[in-house]
């Protein structure tokens, strides 16, 4: 019989994230797959009542947790400690906790400490045949394996997106403090805040309805013979602003950052997607200037709408990849999309 | 950044110093390697340049790796067996002997292509007679393949893959090394004597100005340099024009040779170790090839020669009307592309032959001559060349000769001299001649001189490619008028385009059936095909020395034959260069219809190392 | 701080990303079809890694650094000619498998071993790097267990940024959600860092960097030992590669004001 935790961390405000409670969907449904497994809740954070309170009706057969203010900050030796202490208590074989860049700091380390494995990139848990069994990426998302294991404790990373978060009553939950002493050791580092790029010069938004992917297509020639750089970016930060869209780039826009040729000034790693980059979700994806195939495009697998902007109809980025190919210069369309959203 | 500029240049001192890695420097650096040490593993020479040091042998390669060559080659492999006499094909992956050849002449099955009225009547009398001769699929099979052309007893090789395992034993054996992603730019020439090489400058514009994380190239100084950087590198070009071709000696015949390696569909019976070669389609002047490896593999190609006679030698386009031949496609059609590539052949052979040795250097592999232009063959004589000249260098070694141009001809020029290498290269010496005359007359010409074992030939008199290039509406004459070309001219450039697809398709090709496996267009096979790379900070490579040539040229074939489409349409006429699709194939070079001011044997473009290119290991 | 750090950067070889890759299924597991003829390069993100820490070791003298790699031999010394030009380092090599379906548990184990047993190793000096990621596995795993096994408590994934103070401490830049960066100090080594794309380019070849490297590299190799590598009580259903081929509508010739119109009526719903 599996025993099964659902570890958390709080967020700031003390609430937990949609992810966590995607991940909580997801152990729920497996601890009713394998008729009856008990499910634990594991929460970590400073103060981890209220989390706890707000998934009190998902069933669990205890609420432990870990808090205090050496809790608050994602640091991987106290997230550490807290994880394994959880993992300990709740005696669990299998472990369902949430992508999170905080998880995925520490989870590792903690299957290394309690003596399991772990699985991350997971993007779907099923208890078929009555034993769990993962659907988790490799190769950076090109290539997708199922797969099952013999050893536990196993610690699965879930995915964002990768399921409904878990929808159930609010309500008191009795949380078993669970002590842990953090030795000093584990306080040589601190986490001193946040950086982020100012409102106004913002790109990256993991929320918005819209991904603009912008290839390096704007920086080169164009028709008139001349590379128009400036222009592609005016155009594009109008774009962005005015359609509250999130900016992608190809792998080969954000090398030219790095070349000193004619770039988009605000186009850094963090906006690369693909192969080498990120694989972010959201609901619609328009991609102008693209040129590539499969290692590239993996960059909008998680993207459900999809419409490309290119000159070449036969571009491999559109072509089987999206939804709608506009054959045109992206430059003019753009304007006229500029002008359009303006008068909106 | 000033900190960076302000770096001096850096020399660096080794014994021997090699320029680029394909097949005559592996046979070189193959048997040297065996030469350096004694049988328990102690070195046999001591380092000049490190005292106390084994003799330092280093080797640098233009390719982000050892195993980016491209050819699919079928070779007697009489040299590699010399070099490796129980070479087992199954240890090097795509290797597979020679299993049965099949010589298939392919009739025009679309209508397009320009025949002459003879070749026209041929292709009637083959249709007429289909009964009676072995035609299947719109293709004639030659009952008979004449002995000179025969591979039998031979191998099937990928070059990447065979590059890849030499170069994986010789860096194994510790006595020399391999530096890859590492372009030559020049000699380093003082007086009469080669002393070593400068390296490329890194951290530059395009135009080769310092920027920030300027380096420098190093300078390489050895007492001997040896030069196999083929047919358009540029270390052996630019010995050429400071020491010149031996009188009478000229380059000017060439090809450019386009292929793909193709997962063929499961169900596609044909043995490994098959090889098909073709000629009479898409042009009467393309020569196509089909190679089959183990495991549903095969290697298909074309080569366009320098001696067709059209403004747009557009390989790429044409191996896809090649693939698509009925007697082809039934084995193509459902094949997935697994890589692609093109490369220049030197098709001069012996006449072209440099000098191959002088002071502190000699010449090895393609841009040596080594080619032979009647079989068909250059890998086995590049590595053969490779390892004439070791055995030569390990004699002076021994001797404590120095490398100077009296020691080295007599120990690798007279032994090149002497080897079954210029006895058949002799043979071949104007064996296609008569191609310049038309292909029927070039096909009987290889005939005769091979029958007659180069002592009878049909003659011609090869001109510079640049002579040959006829403008778009001299070739399309009768077929287009002069105002719809410039029409189609006008319509192309200004959208950035080449012209050839849109001639093509007016002169009744059609259009290629794109099924984003097979039949991808010419960038998705850049991506999907080649991996084409360029890392930053690097010079231009491909240079247009008198921009005001370009822009009166009235071909502009540069654009219309470069194999990555990396050459387009630019402003006012000057064609534009993109480093990041060229594939380092050479075609421009030779192709340029615009000879250069004071030197008619050359052109004006100028193609200079560069790095990057094709990502591929299997070609 | 006045000897320098030891930095041991663990970099693995994988595919050249570009290349087209397709699982196969063999009995003792997935691999990837062709796996030997693919051109390999070292991991993106590791050689990121081992960038940054040629780059700290310069500036701090006295540091030396060490580059951990599993793969099959024969790989792993075609590229390291490559890899050999760019920085001085130490090869550590072991001879093994070097696929992405490998488990991160035994490689790390491998690590971890082949870092314990360099000569010399100082752990109040020791910074590990590696990729946050690889573009195999792809896990953003193995540093964390490879740390572990080190008993190393300060760990920092996805880090573009490495600041060293005055006093010996670091200023850490981790990537964190929404395209942000979260901002730890730590009081100095032992730390473990995977780093993300970091903000150094990739260094130019350097034949004398390549020279003096290779007296090093050669020996390595020779001496690599075989490491048994797999996935011990995994069991692989299915490996396939995602097909998400879509049925593209392509639109020619409509003018631009119409595809503009098209492309806002989509975005905003309407």
């Amino acid at each position: 019989m599996e025993t099964l935790l659902f570890l958390a961390h709080v967020e700031s405000d003390g609430s937990l994230a949609t992810q966590a409670r995607e991940a909580l969907g997801a152990a729920r449904e497996m601890a009713d797959a394998l008729s009856g497994a008990p499910l634990h809740v594991g929460v970590v954070g400073r103060d981890v009542a209220a989390a706890a309170g707000s998934i009190a009706g998902c069933g669990a057969a205890r609420f432990l947790g870990v808090a205090g203010a050496d809790f608050s900050q994602p640091r991987y030796a106290s997230d550490a400690a807290a994880a394994e202490a959880l993992c300990k208590a709740a005696a669990a074989t299998v472990v369902i906790a949430p992508a999170t860049s905080r998880w995925c700091r520490v989870l590792p380390g903690v299957a290394q400490r309690v003596g399991g494995r772990v699985d991350t990139h997971v993007t779907g848990i099923s208890a078929d045949g009555g034993a769990p069994s993962v659907t988790r990426w490799y190769y950076r998302q090109r290539m997708e394996a199922t797969l099952t294991r013999a050893h536990r404790p196993w610690i699965i990373v879930l995915d964002p997106g990768c399921g409904a978060p878990w929808k159930g009553e609010a309500g008191a939950a009795t949380v078993e403090v669970v002590p842990v002493k953090l030795s000093e050791t584990c306080r040589r580092t601190t986490v001193t805040g946040v950086q982020a790029p100012p409102a106004d010069q913002q790109t990256i938004r993991p929320d918005a309805g819209l991904l603009f992917v912008a290839g390096a297509g704007w920086t080169k020639t164009q028709p008139d013979g001349k590379v128009h750089a400036a222009e592609a970016a005016e155009l594009i930060l109008e774009f962005l602003r005015k359609a509250q869209a999130s900016l992608g780039g190809s792998k080969s826009l954000v090398d030219l950052t790095g070349e000193g040729q004619a770039v988009l000034p605000f186009m850094t790693h963090l906006n690369q997607i693909g192969q080498t980059g990120a694989t972010p979700r959201h609901p619609k994806g328009l991609s102008a200037c693209c040129h590539g195939e499969e290692p590239h495009v993996v960059g909008w697998r998680f993207i459900s709408e999809r419409r490309a902007i290119n000159l070449d109809p036969n571009c491999g980025w559109a072509r089987g990849k999206a939804d709608v190919l506009y054959v045109a210069d992206a430059f003019a369309v753009l304007r006229r999309v500029n002008a359009l959203l303006g008068e909106k | 950044m000033s900190d960076s500029i302000a770096l001096e240049r850096q020399t660096m001192e080794v014994d021997i110093v090699c320029v680029g890695f394909g097949p005559a420097m592996g046979g070189f650096l193959t048997t040297l390697s065996r030469g350096l040490v004694r049988e328990d593993g102690a070195p046999l020479h001591e380092s000049r340049s490190a005292p106390g040091l084994p003799l330092q042998v280093i080797c640098y390669e233009r390719a982000d790796d050892v195993a980016f060559g491209v050819s699919g080659v079928v070779t007697r492999a009489r040299g590699i067996r010399a070099t490796f006499p129980d070479l087992d094909p199954s240890e090097i992956p795509l290797a597979a002997s020679v299993a049965r050849e099949k010589l298939v002449y392919l009739l025009d099955p679309v209508g397009a292509s320009r025949r002459s009225a003879t070749l026209m009547l041929a292709d009637r009398l083959i249709r007429a007679c289909r009964r009676a001769l072995p035609t299947e699929d719109e293709a004639l099979v030659l009952p008979h393949i004449p002995s000179f052309l025969r591979k039998e007893g031979g191998l099937l090789l990928s070059l990447g893959q065979f590059t890849q395992w030499v170069g994986a034993k010789l860096m194994a054996s510790g006595a020399v090394q391999i530096w890859p992603g590492t372009p030559v730019a020049t000699p380093l020439i003082e007086e009469k004597r080669v002393v070593g090489v400068r390296l490329i400058d890194q951290g530059t514009d395009r135009h080769g100005n310092p920027e920030a994380g300027f380096m420098p190239g190093m300078d390489i100084r050895a007492a001997l340099t040896v030069v196999g950087d083929g047919p358009v590198g540029p270390i052996g070009r630019q010995l050429d024009e400071h020491f010149g071709l031996p009188e009478g000696y000229h380059q000017r015949e060439w090809a450019v040779g386009t292929k793909m390696v193709v997962d063929l569909r499961e169900d596609v019976e044909l043995e490994p170790g098959t090889v098909l070669h073709t000629f009479g389609y898409p042009e009467p002047e393309i020569f196509g090839f089909m190679y089959v490896y183990p495991d549903q593999v095969a290697s298909v190609g074309i080569f366009v020669p320098s001696w067709f006679e059209s403004p747009i030698r557009a390989s790429y386009r044409y191996l896809q009307h090649w693939m698509l031949h009925p007697y082809l496609w039934r084995y193509l059609q459902g094949g997935r592309l697994r890589s692609w590539g093109a490369k220049t052949l030197q098709e001069s052979g012996r006449r072209g032959e440099p000098h191959l040795a002088g002071d502190g250097y000699a010449r090895i592999g393609e841009g040596s001559g080594s080619t032979n232009v009647l079989t068909g063959s250059g890998v086995d004589e590049a590595w053969t060349t490779g390892t004439l000249l070791a055995e030569g260098v390990l004699g002076l070694l021994r001797e404590g000769q120095p490398f100077t141009k009296e020691h080295l001809e007599r120990a690798y020029v007279e032994r090149r001299r002497g080897s079954w290498l210029e006895a058949e290269s002799r043979v071949a010496g104007r064996a296609r001649d008569g191609f310049q005359r038309g292909v029927l007359t070039g096909l009987l010409g290889m005939a005769v001189a091979g029958l007659t074992r180069g002592k009878l030939a049909v003659p011609g008199d090869p001109t510079p490619p640049h002579a040959r290039v006829p403008s778009a509406e001299a070739y399309y004459r009768g077929k287009i008028s002069g105002e719809e070309i410039a029409r189609i001219r006008d319509e192309c450039a200004s959208r950035g385009l080449s012209l050839h697809d849109a001639l093509m398709e007016r002169c009744g090709w059609p259009a290629i059936p794109y099924d984003g496996k097979l039949l991808v267009s010419h960038q998705d096979a850049l991506l999907l095909g080649g991996k084409v790379q360029a890392p930053p900070g690097y010079a231009d490579h491909v240079v247009f020395l008198y921009p005001h040539l370009c822009e009166t040229c009235g071909t502009r074939i540069c654009i219309e034959t470069c194999s990555g489409q990396a050459i387009t349409p630019g402003e006012s006429g000057l064609p534009a260069f993109d480093r990041e699709k060229c594939v380092h194939c050479g075609a421009c070079l030779w192709s340029c219809s615009q000879p250069r001011p004071g030197d008619l044997e050359r052109t004006n473009i100028e193609f200079r190392a560069g790095t990057g290119g094709l990502h591929s290991a299997e070609n | 701080m006045t000897t320098g750090y030891q930095i041991v950067v663990c970099g693995g070889i994988v595919p050249d990303p570009l290349q087209t890759l397709d699982p196969v299924a063999n009995p003792a597991g997935p691999t990837i079809k062709n796996e030997m003829m693919l051109p390999a390069v070292l991991d993106p993100w590791a050689a990121h890694a081992l960038y940054e820490a040629a780059h700290l070791a310069k500036a701090t003298p006295g540091s030396k650094v060490w580059l951990v790699s599993l793969g099959p031999k024969a790989k792993l010394q075609q590229v390291m000619m490559t890899v050999a030009q760019k920085v001085p380092f130490e090869l550590v090599a072991l001879d093994g498998q070097a696929g992405g379906f490998t488990d991160t548990y035994e490689v790390a184990a491998l690590l971890a071993g082949a870092i314990q047993a360099i000569p010399g190793l100082d752990r109040s000096r020791l910074l590990v790097f590696g990729g946050w990621e690889s573009a195999s596995r792809g896990a953003g795993a193995t540093l964390q267990m490879v740390g572990e096994r080190l008993h190393v408590l300060d760990q920092f994934q996805g880090v573009d940024r490495l600041a060293i103070a005055a006093d010996g401490s670091f200023q850490i830049l981790e990537r964190i959600e929404g395209g942000r960066h979260q901002v730890s100090t730590c009081a100095g080594p032992p730390a473990v860092l995977g780093w993300a794309t970091g903000s150094l380019p990739e260094p130019p070849n350097n034949s004398q960097v390549g020279m003096a490297n290779m007296r090093t590299v050669m020996p390595a190799l020779h001496r690599a030992k075989p490491a048994k590598v797999g996935a011990e009580g995994v069991t692989f259903a299915r490996v396939s590669l995602p097909s998400q081929r879509r049925d593209t509508r392509i639109v020619k010739d409509l003018p631009v004001g119409e595809i503009a119109r098209e492309i806002v009526a989509w975005i905003t719903g309407a």
